[in-house]
């Protein structure tokens, strides 16, 4: 009798991994059925519904709602639909005034400028006044508040930022008056050809003062606590909860333009759950990371988007005090030229993604004729596995040694687990005598040994704060903030500092002299080796219309979007 | 009661003669404890099959990542995702390298010109699935027994020292133990991971820092119900010392729930890992454990079923071996279930 | 009774304390700012922001606020999961779902695994005991999240009889995660009765019954079943515990708000004050279970109170 009881068992197996495997059938939900566009649905452009709903996905939860606090991906998104500053990106991503009325004045030598605003108010009705701005502004300087990019944006840019921030000045001292309710004025450190973009940005928004004071401690604590001047307003949102709603702002100056009554927004931290809510027809949009990006290529609802964020490998020269092997130069342009980024796009990430040759992203900053900045320098230093070997046993002879180990510092998510499997494997096999340790740790920890200068490779990546290379470039001045690497070369500094300061007003030149300094950087000194430029592939339903995607800021905004064709 | 016995024919019975050497002959043969328990797991056919199967698996993770022309972390990117191909079973319609893309079924292989058989699959950047599982198995087998092993040794010696001496010591350690009992093993084992270098050592570690109290009270107990008795109290009248009391009287009986025990966290070790693969604190990449492997194949559940099924398959395979020996165990090692 | 429940709480007290400690000193040594930010701003700055959660003073200084913030039950500010929210508000705010499937898992999962566990051992070697067996056994033989998303899945998705998931249709989103979380409870209790009420049916005061004539369902409820039950509440506490470690995953796949949920993710952001608070209140709950069924235990069990009255 106590055979039956193991059939039995190894039967119950059998079935669970029929189980198992049947999923592997069932797969043909409803895709394929509506439009049959290849590159992406971006919309049927029909008609809108009478009902104007957006299902949305968001992969975390809200941090904070205060203008002043938000340093993340997913406040700013929401504030850039919630609030407005004087500037808004636009369809085409370019910034055009928003509250401000009009171009401003700019003075002769680019150091003050002149907003005039137009008739704006409040959620609650109460007109939006220039004080709004110098509160905000001075609030998010102010060391009291401990905002973490009031300084990093202010800093150098806005006069004496960087002082107030560091409490040697007083708020009220900072580069920002109000002339009359109507009329802004604000002095710069120095001319700075990107400001306008600037002022699209979250930490430079309005604040009134009075409802701030007012709430105190509970400001911004609920969706009941903020006031909002963008085009939709936030509700529903608990302050610590997984789900929030931002309705149609009926105060809000472009109020016409708004077509979406009510975007419904969860949090679904799972890709593989996300996924299921899209198919199951409740939500209209869903990013895919890693594995998904692949099981959905083919879907006829994918839709790709280019992002100007880019991942680079940084080569530390100088660990605990001692010169590391990449202080050479070969051994860095052997680790550069080492990996094949086209597979690691196509098969690891297979999102969108570009290999990157460059830093400076493509399709994000142009000149006054519209040119990609990209044009000037092309790709650089790209993949060769018999140049590296070159360079390779160059580099090993230089330093006199035959093999060297070196430590690859990467984040714990799975894609950059995947990523860093692959990118050991490539070095290892195309580079002799090379042998790649892999160190995955949260960002957090990872932030931590950078500083410490802890590390030999780190993958690193960075997105644009403001639309202009210099987001990117300045990043590797000597003694940088995020340099943390021992990387310097006079030549590059005097470049950047050229750019920042004389050649501020001479945008031809300027340019030519950041697309040297990016030459330098990559294809000479090798000093980081990019490796791709990130893509973002999701699901959209056909009939949502008009997201439009942001290079930098909030990622998405709403204002333009509509429903047509659901019903 | 009412049988007529007088009706019994009388050539049934047979006499026979008083014999003083049959009186005290034991007509069963004598077996020792072990001897005893191993007659009857014998008989109880679910343990043995399973400990034939838990032999094989371990045989597997052992000897399955050679028997792979593939190292386990050797990628091909060009071969990647393919789905499993075996000789033979691929002509039955199943396990033939066909999969799907694009909502259409294709022979993957003949696709991407792949010759090789690639019996499990491969995963995302080409790795041979079938080195990764059993690598993975190894890996998985390796945590859970060091742990339970540590576990076993810890709990062991605490547990027996607190029944065996009583008194203010037994009373200050088990304080200790209802401390360490009342913090979450969850929270314990994350904080663990957290601070130190992630890694097959530190899993270790954070399983077993509150791991060994189970075992320990177990021993305590077990300890405490023998020492009193008769038996203890006769080896100590004839002058043994402690350590010959606790290790020729007290630890043969203790051994069997010693044992038991283990079997039981030995799954659960296995488990718990897993689940630290789930929420990202598992083990580091590339190196493979059935938990990290699993992590990555439920996700691809619906277009590459077999990253997951291989090794949810082993990993289910283990646990209810290991359950099921566990009970056949208990049955043969518990005197109560004696027939 | 009441003295011993005096000098358990006292005990729970001081666990809690040390637990306190420990935690508050295992944060220190985690690597990692929990400023997210930290990169893009200098060293001065960077200063004052940690000023700001009080990261600046000496470390007994910080120990001692933090200590002396619990007695009062404030468990401190989060420093970027929910930027400046009071730890104590974040807890209470995810503490109903939590609860909610957490309770019905478990009263799910024992029920089902009584049942299970009766039949099996009133039809003892039978193809129901075998089925029972089994599903017991794979009940622990899946990793929880695989179930899940199975559930999802299957019974959200394909067959549409449940929400996918989210926390937005009442008692009917909270269906799938109770199930999945009643897994553990279910085959522990199934394997437990089974067992109990086998040695139980085999004692001698059930031939007793039976040779007095009573009938097969009294046997079965009156007798067996009460006296299986009893060893039972030993396994609430690994049952809790399951169940707390369950929500981590379950709350994540469905997508649920949740205590489980939101402490993975301040592992995955470093915000020190949550992971701390929720650690304390996973404690408190897991110490209290502990307590109830020690006390419990004594309750049903009169030889337990028995031998308690003697010492």
């Amino acid at each position: 009798m106590k055979n039956s009881k193991i059939l039995w068992l190894f039967g119950l197996v059998l079935v669970l991994s029929a189980f198992l495997a049947a999923c592997g059938g069932g797969d043909d939900t409803d895709t394929g059925t509506e439009t049959t566009e290849t590159e992406g649905t971006e919309g049927n452009g029909g008609e809108p519904d009478s009902v104007q709903e957006l299902n949305l996905i968001q992969s975390a939860e809200i941090p904070t709602m205060d203008v002043s606090m938000a340093e993340d991906a997913v406040a700013f998104e929401i504030l850039n639909n919630v609030n407005e500053g004087l500037f808004r990106l636009n369809e085409e991503n370019i910034a055009e005034p928003a509250l401000a009325e009009g171009e401003p004045e700019v003075s002769e030598d680019g150091l003050t400028y002149t907003f005039k605003l137009r008739d704006a108010n409040w959620s609650d009705g109460t007109p939006i006044t220039a004080n709004d701005f110098v509160f905000a502004w001075q609030r998010a300087i102010d060391p009291d508040t401990g905002s973490p990019y009031g300084p990093y944006m202010m800093a150098g840019t806005i006069k004496n930022a960087t002082e107030v921030s560091e409490g040697s000045m007083e708020v009220s001292e900072l580069g920002i008056t109000a002339e009359d309710d109507n009329t802004l004025v604000v002095e710069l450190e120095r001319p700075t050809p990107y400001f306008m973009s600037l002022m699209a940005f979250g930490t430079f928004y309005p604040l009134n003062e009075e409802f701030v004071t007012e709430q105190g401690g509970d400001y911004a604590s609920n969706s009941e606590t903020i006031l909002y001047n963008g085009p939709f307003t936030l509700t529903n949102w608990d302050g610590t909860g997984l789900t929030w709603t931002m309705e149609k702002n009926a105060e809000y100056w472009d109020a016409e333009t708004v077509q979406l009554d009510a975007v419904n927004v969860d949090v679904v931290k799972e890709t593989s759950t996300a996924v299921n809510l899209y198919q199951s027809g409740e939500k209209d949009r869903v990013g895919l990371s890693g594995e998904f990006a692949l099981q959905y290529a083919e879907d006829p609802e994918v839709l790709r988007e280019q992002e100007p964020v880019l991942f680079y490998l940084k080569f530390n020269q100088e660990r605990d005090g001692e010169e590391t092997a990449m202080a050479n130069e070969n051994i860095r342009k052997a680790l550069a030229t080492g990996f094949n980024k086209q597979s690691l796009v196509d098969v690891v990430l297979a999102n969108g993604s570009l290999p990157a040759n460059y830093l400076v992203p493509t399709e994000f900053a142009f000149n006054e004729a519209g040119e990609d900045f990209r044009e000037i320098n092309g790709d650089m230093l790209g993949f060769n596995a018999d140049e590296a070997k070159t360079y390779w046993e160059q580099g090993l002879e230089e330093i006199g040694e035959t093999e060297v180990t070196l430590e690859l510092l990467g984040g714990d998510t799975e894609l950059a687990g995947k990523m860093d499997a692959y990118l050991k494997d490539q070095l290892e096999t195309n580079l002799e005598g090379l042998t790649v340790n892999l160190k995955a740790v949260p960002f957090g920890v990872r932030l931590e040994l950078d500083e410490a200068q802890d590390y030999d490779i780190q993958n690193s990546g960075w997105g644009p704060d403001f639309q202009d290379p210099m987001t990117f470039l300045d990043l590797f001045v000597t003694g940088s903030s995020h340099n943390l690497m021992s990387y310097s070369n006079e030549e590059f500094d005097t470049l950047i500092e050229q750019a920042k300061g004389e050649l501020a007003q001479d945008a031809e030149g300027r340019w030519e002299a950041m697309a040297q300094a990016e030459k330098l950087l990559i294809e000479e000194d090798a000093a980081i080796a990019p490796i791709y430029q990130r893509g973002i592939m999701s699901l959209q339903k056909p009939y949502v219309n008009n997201i439009v995607k942001h290079p930098f800021g909030g990622d998405y905004s709403y204002k333009w979007a509509y429903i047509s064709g659901k019903e | 009661m009412t049988q007529n016995y007088e009706n019994l024919p009388k050539d049934s019975f047979e006499r026979i003669a008083r014999d003083t050497v049959q009186a005290e002959k034991i007509s069963k043969p004598s077996v020792s404890f072990w001897q005893d328990a191993w007659r009857s797991l014998k008989k109880n056919k679910g343990a043995i099959v399973s400990l034939v199967l838990f032999g094989f698996i371990v045989i597997m993770a052992l000897i399955g990542p050679i028997l792979s022309p593939y190292e386990p972390n050797a990628q091909t990117i060009t071969h990647a995702n393919l789905p499993p191909k075996i000789p033979v079973v691929e002509n039955l319609g199943i396990f033939n390298g066909e999969g799907k893309l694009g909502g259409k079924t294709v022979d993957l292989y003949e696709m991407k010109n792949v010759d090789q058989y690639y019996w499990f699959g491969t995963d995302g950047l080409g790795r041979d699935m079938f080195a990764r599982v059993w690598k993975g198995t190894q890996v998985s087998l390796f945590i859970a027994f060091v742990a339970a092993a540590i576990d076993m040794v810890i709990g062991v010696i605490y547990g027996g020292i607190s029944g065996y001496f009583g008194g203010r010591i037994d009373d200050v350690m088990q304080r200790i133990v209802e401390i360490l009992t009342g913090i979450p093993n969850l929270v314990v084992v994350i904080l663990f991971i957290l601070i130190m270098d992630p890694g097959i050592l530190a899993i270790i570690i954070a399983l077993t820092i509150t791991g060994w109290t189970g075992m320990s009270r177990v021993v305590r107990g077990q300890v405490l119900k023998y020492k009193n008795q008769e038996f203890v109290l006769a080896a100590r009248t004839l002058g043994a010392s402690d350590s010959r009391i606790i290790w020729k009287h007290l630890m043969p009986n203790v051994l069997g729930v010693i044992i038991i025990n283990t079997m039981f966290t030995i799954p659960g070790a296995i488990f718990f890992e897993a689940f630290l693969s789930f929420i990202g604190l598992g083990l580091q990449a590339p190196d493979a454990s059935l938990g990290t492997l699993i992590n990555d194949g439920y996700k691809l559940i619906q277009y590459q079923p077999h990253i997951l099924l291989f090794p949810a398959v082993v990993l289910s395979l283990i646990m209810i071996a290991f359950n099921l020996i566990g009970d056949g165990l208990r049955d043969a090692l518990d005197p109560k279930m004696k027939d | 009774m009441a003295r011993y429940i005096g000098k358990r709480l006292i005990y729970m007290f001081i666990t809690l304390a040390l637990i306190a400690t420990f935690t508050f000193f295992l944060m220190k040594v985690l690597p990692g700012s929990p400023i997210a930010s930290a990169d893009k701003l200098s060293p001065e700055q960077r200063a004052v922001v940690e000023a700001r959660y009080g990261l600046d003073q000496p470390l007994p200084v910080q120990y001692f606020n933090y200590m002396f913030g619990l007695l009062q039950g404030d468990l401190g500010i989060s420093i970027n999961q929910f930027k400046g929210a009071d730890v104590t508000d974040v807890i209470l705010s995810r503490m109903g779902p939590s609860a909610q499937i957490g309770f019905q898992g478990m009263v799910l999962g024992t029920f089902l695994g009584i049942l299970f566990g009766m039949v099996a051992a009133l039809r003892q070697n039978t193809w129901v005991d075998y089925t029972s067996t089994i599903v017991a056994i794979i009940g622990i033989s899946i990793p929880s999240f695989v179930f899940a998303s199975l559930l999802q899945y299957w019974f959200g998705l394909k067959w549409d009889l449940f929400p996918v998931a989210l926390w937005k249709d009442g008692f009917m989103s909270s269906v799938l995660p109770s199930i999945a979380l009643a897994m553990f409870p279910l085959a522990t209790a199934a394997r437990f009765i089974r067992t109990e009420m086998i040695e139980v049916l085999g004692s001698d005061y059930i031939t007793l019954a039976k040779a007095k004539g009573a009938s097969g369902s009294e046997i079965a409820f009156k007798h067996a079943f009460r006296n299986a039950l009893i060893p039972l509440v030993t396994v609430l506490g690994p049952m809790a515990v399951s169940i707390l470690t369950g929500s981590l995953v379950v709350e994540q796949i469905f997508a649920i708000p949740g205590i489980g949920e939101q402490f993975v993710k301040s592992i995955m952001v470093n915000d020190f004050s949550i992971i701390m608070g929720t650690t304390m209140f996973f404690s408190v709950f897991l110490i209290a279970i502990i307590l109830i069924v020690d006390i419990l235990y004594g309750v049903i069990d009169p030889r337990i109170r028995l031998s308690g009255g003697k010492n």
